[in-house]
């Protein structure tokens, strides 16, 4: 996708008496690349005619300034200004439920190719995803520490006061009703079942060689710092047990 | 934006240029002019209608044909029971030998989900495992966040399917010997997608191969694939004769709405049970059939279609998106248009969302109640499991009470014995659905069970 950088119209994004900055062409045309290289970006567009059948069904335009006939028309013209000028904002309203999908006559997938822009977002450390993702580090803490996205402490009022009184309708503390649930890799309070060691090691493994960690640390350099500092207690937690498994064998 | 009167007399907007003229059709001729919108609108036809779809399980017994993988057989000792998806295609459903691949959101926040389906699985005498080493699918992260991708996802997929074929090597009994069932909606559209990109991209093969030959699971040396992706919900369908021979409550009076999750029928449609005596083939299955299975009537509603507003990262931080869609798009409509005496899902964010999100009507001086729970609770209430001990309906914040007085539950009595359960739980008398030395299968804690 050559260019010769001649206007700003040409050279940069928005509207030209807008006091938002400037975004270099060659940045715009790097983020478009990064949606576009996924191997799922052909599968998830096929065409587009404007029907309008995804926006017309999709719960998050009722209540945002959102479409996902938008999100399609940017991408399906290649429209490298309106892609960059989405994802400051537009694309974090997406709920994620893939009506969208079940509904476009081209076998289009809006929400799936939401996904790769979120992504893309992260990689490059967009401001829209450093502060939307901000309530949810808790759920990455969680996730990437345990592998147990949700935990029975975590829904308390303090957090959900909006939900009223009734998160339990019964007065007995946490731990306890806990113990009452008749499955035991449940009687847990900090992760939603009880997780071997050598799971949430594994799971970890998965994290380093995907890249996971390095999106993380690009949004959130103090909650990797956390993150890493606890995996590297279990990794030597996991590597004493089979040390000690070792010797045990060796002293059969 | 042009005014116009309608049939009524009362001043309308069209929303169309001056050009456009009202058609001023009568009554009965707009009826027939619309008749086809409404022959394929919220039909199967809107799914079945598109090109390019194909069965992904062909690709996989030709990659196994060629060498590239394994694939993990739901076998005759799994007993499967074979149901129609919405090409006609059939779907293999194991109903024995299960492993559960637990919902984090289910088991931390709504736990009579698992409670309920494990309950139903020890009245029907079957075998299961519940283990420790298994880790959330990351999707309902992905979703809402962003962070995560698709090796990761697919690794993560992998990983916990091989966990499902060795586990039972614990136990001394053989590799396959239990078929993973998976109770979260998300967790089951985000595999069956990974699986399809898998099944497709051999570069993806590739590349968490790499990473599955370093957790040391790979079967063969090669990447175990399974037959089928099942949702616990396609169990119960299948099991629907079976549990209605243990139905012990009548229902025949509750008005039933169900709520179908986004993540089980929208994502990779092409997998989902549609069953011609349920709904007239038109809607997926699972849910409305042991609903209608058990006597109940479901009640047909006009947002049936609609997500229930959960959004992944909006029941975090967008709260007021899901609250409001929750009430307005569904729970208001069931209540108001269907009157409904309980909602049916069978899913985890849609359930959470939909329990606990009624509370706050009432700040906007228009309160709704609905009892909502999920399809194998309602089974295994009406099957005589104790409310709050098993179906743990304690932590619903919906109306749990409502719904136990109009099918004949005496509710306060109910809670007075878990109270006093409670008691004997804390001085170490609780009671489990399974024996708890089960549940460590390798590393710390794990001590092999002999007999």
């Amino acid at each position: 996708m050559g260019h010769v950088s001649t206007t700003r119209v040409q050279s940069y994004i928005g509207d030209p008496v807008s006091d938002r900055p400037a975004v270099d062409r060659d940045m715009l045309e790097e983020v478009f690349q990064d949606i576009q290289a996924d191997m799922r970006y052909d599968h998830e567009l096929n065409g587009c005619l404007n029907c309008g059948i995804c926006t017309a069904t999709c719960p998050a335009a009722h209540y945002y300034d959102f479409s996902p006939r938008e999100i399609v028309q940017l991408l399906w013209t290649e429209n490298l200004e309106g892609i960059h000028d989405a994802m400051q904002e537009k694309i974090w309203a997406c709920a994620q439920c893939y009506t969208c999908a079940a509904r476009c006559p081209f076998g289009n997938s809006p929400g799936g190719l939401i996904m790769l822009m979120r992504e893309a977002a992260i990689k490059h450390g967009m401001q829209s995803a450093k502060d939307v993702l901000r309530p949810f580090s808790r759920v990455m803490l969680k996730l990437i520490s345990t592998g147990n996205q949700l935990a029975p402490d975590m829904i308390n009022p303090d957090h959900f006061a909006d939900w009223g009184p009734n998160i339990s309708k019964i007065d007995a503390p946490l731990k306890l009703l806990r113990k009452a649930v008749p499955v035991p890799t449940m009687h847990t309070t900090e992760t939603a079942w009880q997780v071997n060691l050598k799971t949430s090691v594994e799971l970890y493994t998965i994290w380093e060689m995907t890249g996971v960690l390095d999106q993380l640390e690009t949004i959130d350099e103090n909650l990797f710092d956390v993150i890493t500092d606890i995996m590297d207690e279990k990794r030597e937690d996991w590597d004493d047990w089979v040390d000690e498994q070792d010797d045990e064998d060796d002293e059969d | 934006m042009t005014g116009d009167k309608d049939s009524n007399g009362g001043e309308r907007f069209t929303g169309h240029g001056s050009e456009w003229n009202n058609s001023s059709l009568s009554g009965q001729d707009a009826q027939t002019a619309t008749a086809w919108v409404e022959q394929k609108i919220d039909k199967r036809s809107m799914l079945t209608n598109k090109d390019r779809v194909e069965d992904v399980r062909d690709i996989m017994w030709q990659l196994e044909k060629d060498g590239e993988i394994v694939v993990h057989r739901i076998t005759e000792d799994h007993q499967p029971v074979m149901h129609k998806t919405l090409y006609g295609w059939d779907k293999k459903i194991p109903t024995n030998r299960l492993w559960h691949h637990k919902s984090c959101g289910q088991c931390g926040n709504i736990p009579g989900y698992p409670t309920s389906l494990l309950w139903l699985m020890n009245e029907l005498g079957l075998e299961y495992l519940d283990e420790t080493d298994q880790t959330s699918c990351t999707a309902w992260n992905y979703h809402g966040s962003g962070i995560g991708n698709l090796e990761s996802l697919a690794a993560v997929f992998l990983r916990n399917f091989h966990q499902a074929y060795v586990a039972a090597k614990a136990e001394g009994k053989p590799e396959g010997y239990y078929y993973p069932l998976v109770h979260c909606g998300t967790s089951f559209g985000n595999y069956k997608e990974v699986r399809g990109y898998l099944l497709h991209s051999a570069e993806l093969r590739e590349r968490v191969k790499v990473i599955l030959a370093k957790l040391g699971r790979l079967v063969d040396g090669k990447l175990l694939i399974p037959e089928e992706v099942v949702h616990y919900s396609e169990w119960v369908h299948a099991m629907r004769p079976q549990i209605k021979e243990r139905q012990v409550i009548d229902c025949s009076n509750l008005r039933v709405t169900v709520h179908p999750a986004c993540h089980v029928y929208k994502m990779v449609p092409e997998d989902v049970i549609y069953d011609d005596d349920v709904l007239d083939g038109n809607r997926v299955a699972v849910s409305t059939g042991i609903v209608e299975a058990l006597g109940a009537q479901a009640i047909d509603y006009s947002t049936w279609y609609d997500c229930c507003g959960f959004g992944f990262r909006h029941i975090i931080s967008e709260r007021e998106f899901t609250r409001s869609f929750a009430i307005d798009r569904k729970i208001r409509v069931a209540v108001e248009e269907a009157r409904a005496d309980v909602m049916i899902g069978h899913d985890t964010g849609c359930i959470t969302t939909l329990d606990k999100n009624q509370w706050i009507a009432k700040a906007s001086g228009s309160p709704v109640e609905l009892p909502v729970l999920a399809d194998c609770q309602f089974a295994a209430l009406m099957c005589g499991a104790h409310p709050y001990k098993i179906v743990q309906m304690h932590w619903h914040a919906s109306p749990m009470e409502t719904l136990m007085e109009k099918v004949g539950i005496d509710w306060r009595a109910k809670k007075a014995e878990f109270e006093a359960y409670l008691k004997e739980v804390e001085a170490g008398n609780g009671e489990t659905l399974y024996d708890p030395r089960r549940m460590i299968t390798s590393g710390p804690g794990y001590k092999r069970i002999e007999g």
